[in-house]
């Protein structure tokens, strides 16, 4: 793991010559983009002659239909470029052992897998996969989203389809340093915070969960509900000195945090409602911040290693 | 009229009186449960103390008397029959020799590079992490039973069935400890 200090000193070694040489590049995107807008502009202003007043329903919509088609459009092989070659560079930084792909992603079978989410979704999508071992411990992270979809028909036939986030954000998947069979699952608590006591019968009800676990430790309770099949392998995998990082890494990240312990396996959701890793086309490259966001979401996620001690072998599982 | 009132007052009671009665059994049976696991991981524990012993014994000089002290509480644990509270002094008391003997292990850097020892070291680390976690499921387990016999409406149920309210595990300070010197032998 490295500091924001050494990553600062990696930015201005490494990163400024790419950075400069992709500065160039959004800057022709941006100028593109404000050619194909005053185009756009320009059509459909002489269209809005012939259709008189509807024009004034209609065109503000089509106007940022055509402002999100041609931003994305446009600036697409440029975020592939960026991530090829900038966040490729961050994450090698970061740890030489790394690989990063950026448009492979999680696959869908192990993010139902790791059973912290019930739905199972209409559409998925992911990239910016990250891999690799960290000491001891295998690691591999990507973002997804995924979504189900409702469908309606109102009275005149008319179908429409809603779509519903079931997850957007940070997801990993770490080898956990104890062998386990059973299923334990560690999602954030918002029955007990709501309703206190009556909260935690509601959770009891849960059934689709399997048991509730009750741990002792008043502030990881207080923060997170603990479902399990067996109440004995929840305890040997959280620790009491576990529980206490999972609080600190919860607190550190500042987020909605899922966990689960499947198959010896360690899942954590990490929810995030911007997307992670794209580039900024409106705003300078140059810029520390922005690159700094980066640097500090990866190691966000590599962080699990080390915040909750993986690398610490000294069971059985070596 | 009346007559059908008081009917429907009596089997609304027997109801209820059936449910809590089988919750308070499904509590205490859980109780019960646990303490078996425990019971078994402990015996796990027992098995790994004659290798462990042959395995230090020839490197330790000055813990002779604590390794004797072992396998006599060894001895005991396996062939008599105990009660529960002796099961748990019995277990406090091998926790705490066999921390004294991790300690001490920090000074023989022979044994600490030994591989059959790590190997010993970490099953042992296994079942004492366990172990802890079963007594934690106890704990918690005896809450819930605790709390069913001590709160209404329960508890008039539990007084009907003479139940009483159980002791949990004291968490021995030692345990605690001797997972952090478990840390030092991160390799």
């Amino acid at each position: 793991m490295k500091t924001l200090e050494e990553f600062r000193q990696f930015f201005d070694t490494s990163l400024k010559a790419p950075l400069t040489g992709l500065e160039a590049e959004r800057k022709q995107v941006v100028y593109k983009i404000g050619i194909a807008l005053l185009i756009a502009f320009a059509v459909l202003s002489f269209l809005s002659i012939f259709m008189g007043p509807v024009a004034l329903f209609i065109l503000p919509f089509a106007g940022i239909g055509i402002f999100l088609l041609v931003r994305f459009g446009l600036s697409r092989d440029y975020a592939q470029e960026f991530k090829e070659k900038i966040i490729q560079l961050i994450v090698k930084f970061i740890d030489p052992n790394l690989d990063y792909e950026s448009i492979g992603f999680i696959p869908e079978h192990i993010f139902m897998n790791s059973e912290i989410f019930k739905v199972s979704p209409d559409r998925y999508r992911g990239d910016d996969f990250v891999s690799g071992l960290i000491g001891k411990t295998q690691i591999a992270f990507s973002e997804l989203h995924a979504e189900y979809k409702t469908e309606t028909t109102d009275s005149e036939g008319r179908r429409q389809t809603h779509w519903y986030t079931i997850f957007k954000g940070l997801f990993i998947i770490a080898d956990f340093n104890k062998n386990f069979q059973g299923k334990t699952v560690v999602l954030p608590d918002t029955a007990e915070r709501l309703f206190g006591n009556f909260g935690k019968m509601l959770q009891s009800w849960n059934v689709m969960r399997g048991q509730l676990i009750q741990l002792e430790d008043p502030e990881f309770e207080k923060l997170f509900a603990v479902y399990g099949n067996n109440q004995i392998e929840a305890r040997y995998i959280l620790s009491t000195s576990l529980m206490k990082r999972i609080v600190d890494f919860k607190k550190k990240s500042g987020r909605q945090i899922y966990l689960s312990f499947v198959g010896s396996k360690l899942f954590v959701a990490i929810s995030y409602s911007k997307s992670l890793f794209e580039p900024r086309i409106f705003r300078t490259l140059l810029d520390f911040k922005p690159i700094q966001e980066y640097f500090e979401d990866l190691e966000l996620a590599l962080g699990v290693v080390e915040d909750l001690n993986l690398n610490l072998r000294i069971w059985d599982k070596q | 009229m009346l007559l059908i009132g008081f009917a429907v007052v009596a089997v609304v009671a027997i109801l209820m009186y059936l449910a809590l009665y089988n919750t308070l059994i499904a509590k205490k049976n859980q109780v019960t449960n646990v303490f078996g696991a425990i019971d078994a991981l402990l015996k796990k524990r027992y098995d790994l103390i004659p290798n462990l012993v042959s395995s230090v014994k020839t490197y330790m000089e000055y813990e002779k008397g604590t390794l004797i002290q072992i396998t006599e509480l060894r001895a005991r644990a396996v062939s008599e029959k105990l009660t529960d509270d002796e099961k748990v002094d019995l277990d406090n008391k091998m926790s705490r020799l066999l921390g004294s003997i991790k300690v001490a292990v920090e000074n023989y850097p022979d044994l600490k590079a030994n591989q059959n020892f790590l190997q010993l070291q970490a099953a042992l680390n296994e079942v004492e992490e366990q172990i802890s976690a079963a007594r934690r499921a106890y704990n918690a387990s005896v809450t819930d039973y605790n709390n069913a016999v001590e709160m209404f409406p329960t508890n008039i149920v539990a007084s009907i069935m003479n139940l009483t309210s159980k002791i949990v595990f004291e968490i021995p300070e030692e345990e605690r400890k001797t997972v952090n010197v478990g840390e030092m032998f991160k390799k």
